[in-house]
């Protein structure tokens, strides 16, 4: 009995051990909730209006996003920015993607320590982290320097905002465009379309098929792994994504047609759905390769286009919507500061926020990068005018910036669209049936939307 | 009178004994102290790092926490009830499933595979030394830049496997991005990595059976079909039962592989139980579904490793 009692306590023991490791392993960002609202939060209202000056030498971070074969840029305009005085330090952290740096900010700030200056936030994560405050409200800082915020173009401006509150500013900015293989379209005659209903038979016509009925050409690839990429197909057909009354109409006529248009055209083998870890790296290739003939893209990638294709590359305008209307979304990222810093570290590292969104370094980002001149005075200068005669194709671009509006705010938009994201690659990618499918989807988002209310 | 005499010098004793044992304790429960003081360090850490953790976990799986807020409140049982109702059942079951079936995978390979590979290398030379260190190598690269290996290998248009493929005139394979395929390419990664490690456990247990057993069946006439059967796979059996519990609870905890090829998708295809924790944690930030989850699979875990020693206390035979 006391042998079997042993026995079973020893078992019991070892798996509680085993499993109690095991959720070690799982609960490692489950730390117990932060305390509330640091006294950071204090010092920065009872600052507002008043002095934001660096009175000490200080070192702040600043965490990025921007891969290796930016790194001499990233050196360059931080070294400068060190050179050019003499109290604040900056370093530079390449985090990893935007999803990376999101992780770790948000662990960061959970910890209420270890986290940056400034850090950079794609566009999908101002709602979240405005709504929740882990971003500092820079309103009162851009009063209180004279700083003059204006110059942005209104829609990166307000993409930058959340509820009113200017709680980032606009840096790396693109948005989505139609990468087309120019060569190939001079030999066989084909132009982008302006409007969604001359798509279909523009696709045809730039699909090659081989004799087995085989695709050897897709005349597109649409990119599943990130919603951004086809909610602007959706927005200009009149879809609202998320109802004033705070529910989701993705299961409406309008959203019903284009997906069922969409799962159309991958079915009959003229575009193709890019799904998966891998499938950017994979769709550009496949585009390299001559593939297929259009991409639907971020404009930010331009110059890695030009550079890998053998062939001339053309960039074009998504097609309007049956409704006329042509409007894109703004991509990329914006800066911020989080909230929980100290008030020296928010002063310093609104004086290095500044300089990196200022007109020069925007440009300096520009040439270097495929991102957009952010500021409405570069369009008109000499700086602007070469920059399109350096990167012709971004005419496009400037002939429709005031049609880049702000991303949908709200704070329920990572769940929406991630299981959005999912159902696309089951309705494209296993060809399930679109109203059953949206519907399901639907019911769930509508939760999530309830959840978040 | 003997009686009596004794009586009284053990009367005579006690006052002096008593005091005695109340001025300090027995020499056993001192030592018996005495050892449990070594093991405090390591209960304290534990106590700390893993047990207190999970309390907490609890505890957060009853409130309404947000990573990106400061503030929470007690909501009672909602999570629970989300858990096993609203969308989070099926979410709930669908990586259960997925878990399990990886699970499966995985030991098959280790079990099953392991013990193959040790038939096949149990012999004392060099040559074979070489061998098993080749099989066995791989479980010693990092899983993250296996996996980043693994997602060109199985590219689609530029990995090795379709070139191998295509070259004997068959269709290439989508690995990563097709519901019928994830799973299984995750599972490619994992057989690589931890076929050589059954292998070798295997083998020092193969190693460890008396020859005598052997000896005596030949002479009884046992074929080596028969002594497999009948000698080496029963005394097989603690080592097997040590490979399907550790296997089990690390194929379990499956997540890095999974992360870096498919991020769970397809269509959460290969969204196994500690990603959809990861999902709710870091990607949704709800860190209450997450706590919730985790406790949820702290249980499943719990009841099953119970379950599985309990049934192979009878079942496994020990050769001493």
């Amino acid at each position: 009995m006391k042998k079997s009692f042993l026995r079973n306590y020893k078992s019991v023991a070892c798996v509680a051990m085993a499993a109690s490791l095991l959720l070690t392993a799982c609960s490692g960002s489950t730390g117990a909730p932060a305390s509330p609202a640091s006294s950071a939060a204090s010092v920065a209202s009872s600052a507002a209006g008043g002095d934001y000056a660096v009175t000490e030498p200080i070192k702040i971070v600043w965490w990025h996003a921007l891969e290796s074969q930016y790194d001499e840029l990233v050196a360059s305009v931080v070294d400068d920015f060190n050179k050019s005085q003499d109290m604040i330090t900056v370093e530079a952290q390449y985090i990893g993607k935007y999803k990376d740096v999101n992780e770790a900010l948000v662990a960061a700030n959970a910890a209420g320590s270890g986290l940056p200056g400034v850090v950079v936030a794609n566009t999908d994560y101002v709602a979240s982290y405005g709504e929740s405050g882990l971003f500092e409200n820079l309103d009162p800082y851009i009063k209180g320097t004279g700083y003059d915020a204006n110059d942005f173009a209104e829609g990166l401006l307000r993409s930058a905002q959340y509820d009113g509150k200017q709680v980032s500013l606009p840096f790396l900015h693109s948005t989505q465009v139609i990468y087309y293989n120019k060569d190939m379209a001079k030999e066989r005659g084909l132009t982008i379309p302006d409007k969604i209903t001359d798509f279909g038979a523009f696709l045809e016509s730039a699909t090659q098929k081989a004799a087995d009925g085989s695709t050897s050409v897709y005349g597109t690839v649409f990119p599943g792994w990130d919603q951004w990429y086809f909610e602007t197909l959706y927005l200009n057909e009149g879809v609202n994504i998320i109802n004033e009354d705070n529910t989701c109409d993705l299961n409406g006529d309008a959203a019903l047609k284009v997906t069922q248009q969409l799962q159309d055209w991958c079915n009959e083998g003229v575009a193709y759905w890019a799904s998966g870890e891998d499938a950017s790296a994979v769709m550009r290739q496949n585009f390299y390769d001559g593939k297929c003939f259009s991409v639907l893209h971020t404009s930010s990638l331009y110059n890695n286009y030009v550079d890998n294709c053998s062939f001339e590359v053309g960039m074009a305008w998504y097609p309007a919507g049956s409704t006329g209307d042509k409007n894109s979304e703004v991509g990329g990222c914006v800066l911020g500061i989080p909230s929980k810093n100290d008030q020296a570290t928010k002063n310093a590292a609104w004086v290095f926020l500044q300089y990196l969104c200022g007109k020069e370094v925007n440009m300096k980002w520009a040439e270097g990068t495929g991102y957009l001149p952010t500021r409405k005075s570069v369009l008109e200068t000499q700086e602007g005018k070469d920059f399109l005669t350096q990167k012709p194709e971004f005419q496009c671009i400037f002939d429709n910036l005031n049609l880049v509006n702000p991303r949908i705010q709200s704070g329920a938009w990572s769940e929406l669209a991630t299981t959005w994201k999912n159902y696309m690659d089951q309705i494209m990618l296993e060809k399930s049936d679109v109203t059953k499918s949206s519907n399901d989807m639907v019911v769930e988002i509508d939760e999530i939307l309830a959840d978040h209310s | 009178m003997a009686n009596t005499s004794s009586t009284a010098v053990l009367a005579e004793r006690a006052p002096a004994s008593s005091p005695k044992k109340k001025r300090g304790l027995s020499a056993r429960t001192r030592s018996k102290i005495g050892d449990f003081m070594f093991v405090v360090p390591a209960l304290v850490l534990l106590a700390v790092f893993t047990y207190y953790p999970i309390c907490k976990l609890f505890q957060i799986s009853l409130t309404d926490w947000n990573l990106l807020n400061d503030t929470w409140k007690f909501v009672g049982l909602k999570n629970w009830i989300w858990l096993f109702t609203g969308t989070g059942a099926k979410y709930l079951w669908n990586s259960l499933k997925i878990t399990f079936l990886y699970s499966l995978g995985e030991l098959t390979v280790t079990i099953v595979g392991g013990m193959l590979f040790a038939l096949l290398f149990n012999r004392m030379s060099r040559s074979f030394s070489l061998m098993r260190a080749i099989v066995f190598m791989p479980k010693y690269v990092a899983m993250s830049s296996a996996a980043v290996v693994f997602l060109w290998i199985l590219n689609t248009d530029s990995g090795v496997l379709n070139y191998l493929i295509k070259s004997v005139g068959l269709q290439p394979v989508d690995w990563l991005n097709q519901k019928s395929t994830a799973l299984i390419s995750i599972l490619m990664l994992t057989g690589w990595r931890v076929i050589g490690y059954g292998m070798m456990i295997y083998l020092s247990a193969m190693i460890g059976i008396s020859k005598d057993y052997y000896e005596a069946s030949s002479l009884d006439g046992a074929n080596g079909r028969q002594q497999f059967f009948r000698i080496t796979l029963p005394l097989l059996s603690p080592t097997t039962l040590f490979l399907l519990v550790t296997t089990f609870l690390s194929s379990m905890k499956v997540f890095q592989s999974v992360d870096i090829l498919t991020s769970g998708g397809p269509s959460r295809s290969t969204e196994v139980f500690v990603y959809l924790i990861y999902r709710y944690a870091m990607v949704d930030f709800r860190m209450d579904r997450a706590a919730t989850s985790a406790v949820m699979f702290f249980l499943i875990l719990l009841t099953i490793t119970i379950a599985t020693m309990k049934y192979s206390n009878n079942k496994v035979t020990y050769d001493s």
